[in-house]
């Protein structure tokens, strides 16, 4: 069997401190003054260290572990949003990464422009997303509302139509962060259908949970 | 025998191509004593953006398409505030500066010479304060999914595109009321647009970039803004500044731009061609630049922002 995901040595920093969340330039001018020849300062936080495994083409794994076990960070590297500090990761194929349902939606955006817009931030194709229109809309069940921005959507709502344009991603490796956990208990029965048909199909998924049950 | 780890950058093709790496040994001191390449660079300059954005084209569309429309959701005039913005700028110019304090415009018709040169810089400031935005009113976006980050800036330019073709049909009446005769300076139009958007692209992509990291510039962004205004000739013409700092002038891209979107509907407008050139050339300076920093501080975007 060949492998869709190969990580070797994998290991992830992040600092910490104000780097994070934007430094004011006048910081590190007075940094820069006080030591001219040293590095910034900085505290940092190993969240992977030397992590390697394989998933082979086909298999679904899930990834447990506390808070703050990094598996976050572990997918956002899969899904090439964060660059890792060392180590290697090869991903075969078409990837589609769902850290959050709906990524990209918009309030003042009706539904059905929401769909479009959510399946191209996804990597779906114009006529990927019209062919399979009718589906999304019906999965989701917000049909009589899909002309209405979604500001004016329930919360479940809003969770349903981004897990339907998501469902109708056809990646070859789909990873996903904790979104099973939306919806009642109807929907997610359907989410894990969607699911298991991915699997079916011969696809590779990769999760993450808490709650162990759903792995 | 120095401890070796081994320190390696990988770049994942979405075709499901074999990946491109980059692998540097370093000693337990942090120096390099080996780097290994496979395949070629990733980060190989103007080309691979050039690459990457025409393979994420659908997103830059769609992107821009998002927000023209929520620029004028729930507005009763909609896409005609693309008109009275610059119209209303213009009267109060033609009161202001034509009637009031009297500066030349070179005698051309005062709603014609500064409408014509409105137009543009009404594009180029709000492109170049969207873009250089787009990256952190986007960061939902950016620590969500994976895109090549240059299709934030682009959709930028590409929606503001919509109201300076809307304003620019206005401008034809403007000429057609004044019976000003179109000439083949016209077909210049064209190309002038695309300095423009090449030009306003380049600033905002570099602002931000540095947004990304820098949140100053959103304080400094409409300040620089607003000094453009004037150290470009939009209320006055290039010919009122004296010749000993009409060099200065050129240094700014912008000014033979504009200058050439007053000729192309005004044909007795004398244009100079070296201003124009000039213009030209700082842009494309600009624009290898900007992208060239865009790319470097591309990596790191999603942990910062």
């Amino acid at each position: 069997m060949t492998n869709s995901i190969e990580i070797q040595g994998l290991s992830k920093r992040y600092r910490l401190g104000s780097t994070q969340h934007g430094q004011m330039l006048r910081e590190r001018l007075v940094q820069i003054m006080k030591r001219p020849f040293g590095r910034a300062e900085e505290e940092s936080i190993w969240a992977l260290r030397d992590v390697s495994f394989q998933v082979g083409e086909g298999e679904v794994v899930g990834i447990i572990g506390r808070n703050g076990a990094g598996k976050s960070t572990l997918l956002k590297v899969l899904s090439r949003i964060a660059y890792p500090t060392s180590g290697n990761v090869k991903v075969h194929g078409r990837v589609a990464a769902l850290l959050e349902v709906g990524t990209g939606f918009h309030d003042e955006l009706t539904g059905r422009e929401n769909i479009y817009l959510n399946g191209s931030i996804l990597g779906m194709r114009k006529r990927e997303v019209e062919d399979r229109f009718d589906a999304i809309v019906e999965f989701s069940g917000v049909d009589r509302f899909i002309d209405t921005p979604i500001k004016h959507y329930s919360s479940g709502m809003r969770l349903r139509l981004g897990f339907a344009v998501a469902a109708h991603l056809e990646p070859d490796v789909l990873i996903v962060d904790e979104v099973l956990a939306v919806g009642d208990a109807g929907f997610q029965k359907k989410c894990i259908q969607a699911m298991e048909g991915l699997r079916n199909s011969g696809r590779t998924v990769l999760f993450d949970s808490h709650n162990l049950s759903a792995v | 025998m120095p401890k070796v780890s081994i320190v390696g950058r990988l770049f994942i093709e979405p075709t499901g191509r074999p990946p491109l790496t980059s692998i540097k040994a370093v000693d337990a001191s942090g120096i390099c004593i080996a780097t290994a390449e496979t395949a070629r660079r990733r980060n190989d300059g103007n080309r691979g953006v050039i690459r990457e954005l025409w393979a994420y084209r659908e997103l830059a569309y769609f992107l821009a398409w998002r927000d023209v429309k929520v620029r004028y959701k729930q507005t009763v005039l909609g896409l005609l505030w693309a008109v009275i913005q610059p119209f209303f700028t213009m009267v109060i110019f033609v009161l202001l500066f034509g009637k009031l304090a009297k500066i030349s415009t070179d005698g051309i018709p005062g709603p014609v010479f500064y409408f014509s040169a409105l137009v543009p810089w009404i594009y180029f400031s709000s492109t170049v304060a969207n873009a250089g935005m787009s990256l952190v009113t986007n960061s939902g976006l950016l620590t969500k999914i994976y895109f090549p980050r240059i299709v934030l800036p682009t959709a930028a330019a590409l929606g503001n595109l919509v109201d300076f073709l809307v304003s620019s049909v206005f401008l034809i009446g403007i000429i057609v009321y004044y019976e000003i005769p179109l000439g083949w300076n016209l077909l210049l139009w064209p190309v002038l647009v695309a300095l423009l958007m090449l030009l306003a692209f380049s600033l905002g992509a570099f602002f931000a970039a540095l947004n990304v990291k820098y949140r100053d510039v959103k304080y400094a962004l409409p300040f620089v803004i607003q000094l453009l205004l004037f150290a470009t000739p939009i209320i006055y013409p290039a010919s009122m500044v004296p010749e000993r700092f009409q060099w200065l002038l050129a240094l700014n891209p912008l000014s033979g731009l504009i200058e050439g979107f007053r000729y192309v509907v005004v044909p007795s407008h004398a244009l100079d061609w070296k201003f124009l050139s000039l213009s030209v050339a700082v842009t494309v300076v600009l624009f290898i630049t900007s992208v060239a920093y865009f790319r470097s501080t591309e990596k790191a975007m999603a942990d910062i922002v």
